[in-house]
């Protein structure tokens, strides 16, 4: 009767309720609610349903799952797969027709920028600063101390993102522009007053 | 039609519930309702009331096994409970300590 001797499949009627742990590949064809933890693979089908923890090294999902996944390797959802939950692995694959609501979280960053990420993203930041001025101020946000000359250059392209770093040097026009126009409107609201106090001692 | 595996390193605490065919050769604790035929091969270990048409023990179960059809304990197998099934078998060389009821 036994089909595959050396990893464990959960049947497309089959519905485990609980805890379930191991140091095998795991199938899921049908439902599995409550807890999952294995050293090895977790292959969740497309008939597959999924509402659990999940603690594993690799996640496949085709399926859907309602829970979190927890991966010391990677998390693949693929084309049919459906996941609502947070994911934490070093390396997750989201796959063009996936659906997914959650976060995700792939720990250190360091590793992934030694290898193949980094270079992409070197060369996607130019387009990005001449392009999109909405991501200049994330970019400055995180590396604003190393890179404060190209900023006040790059300023007078974008005048909305500077307030913050102009402040100490060329922030004076916009302090101005805003001081004057909120002072008379306190002088006028202050004469108002004034004016009406006067009227009725009157 | 795909069978359902619970692998030999794999524990499941908690409920397995389903319409088909179940082989064990891990550890289930808490309990096992099937439609269709469980087996626990010589691995596997049970500590689970059960509910099925048909059981198969090659390993070691504890629990009260209910079957609709057959309970069949098989050689080496170590059994700890009470079966209630209309037909159960038991083979020379196995372990069992409980009550049989077949319903007579």
């Amino acid at each position: 009767m036994v089909d595959s001797a050396q990893s464990t499949v959960v049947g497309p009627s089959i519905l485990v309720n609980g805890n379930l742990q191991g140091d095998e590949d795991l199938l899921v064809l049908g439902r599995v609610e409550g807890s999952i933890n294995l050293t090895k693979t977790i292959n969740i089908a497309e008939s597959g349903i999924v509402k659990a923890e999940i603690t594993v090294r690799n996640a496949v999902v085709s399926g859907v799952v309602v829970g979190n996944i927890t991966a010391s390797d990677s998390v693949e959802i693929t084309e049919a797969g459906r996941m609502v939950g947070d994911i934490r692995a070093p390396r997750v694959i989201i796959v063009d027709g996936a659906r997914f609501r959650g976060a995700v979280d792939m720990g250190d960053m360091e590793a992934p920028r030694a290898s193949a990420p980094l270079p992409a993203r070197t060369t996607d930041r130019p387009a990005m600063a001449k392009s999109v001025k909405a991501a200049i101020p994330a970019s400055t946000s995180k590396a604003s101390t190393p890179t404060p000359p190209p900023m006040a250059k790059a300023v007078p392209v974008a005048k909305k993102p500077m307030p913050p770093p102009p402040p100490p040097r060329k922030a004076e026009p916009p302090p101005r522009a805003a001081e004057p126009v909120a002072v008379p409107v306190a002088a006028n609201k202050k004469l108002k007053k004034k004016v009406v106090v006067k009227k009725k001692p009157g | 039609m795909a069978n359902t595996v619970i692998g030999s390193s794999i524990i499941i605490d908690g409920e397995i519930t389903g319409d088909e065919d179940l082989v064990v050769q891990g550890t289930v604790k808490g309990k096992i309702q099937l439609k269709e035929s469980l087996y626990v091969e010589a691995s596997g270990k049970v500590e689970a009331d059960i509910e099925t048409q048909n059981t198969e023990v090659s390993g070691e179960v504890t629990g009260n096994i209910t079957a609709s059809d057959k309970v069949e304990l098989k050689t080496q197998c170590r059994v700890i409970g009470d079966i209630k099934a209309p037909r159960i078998l038991i083979a020379d060389g196995a372990s069992f300590k409980g009550n049989v009821d077949m319903d007579v």
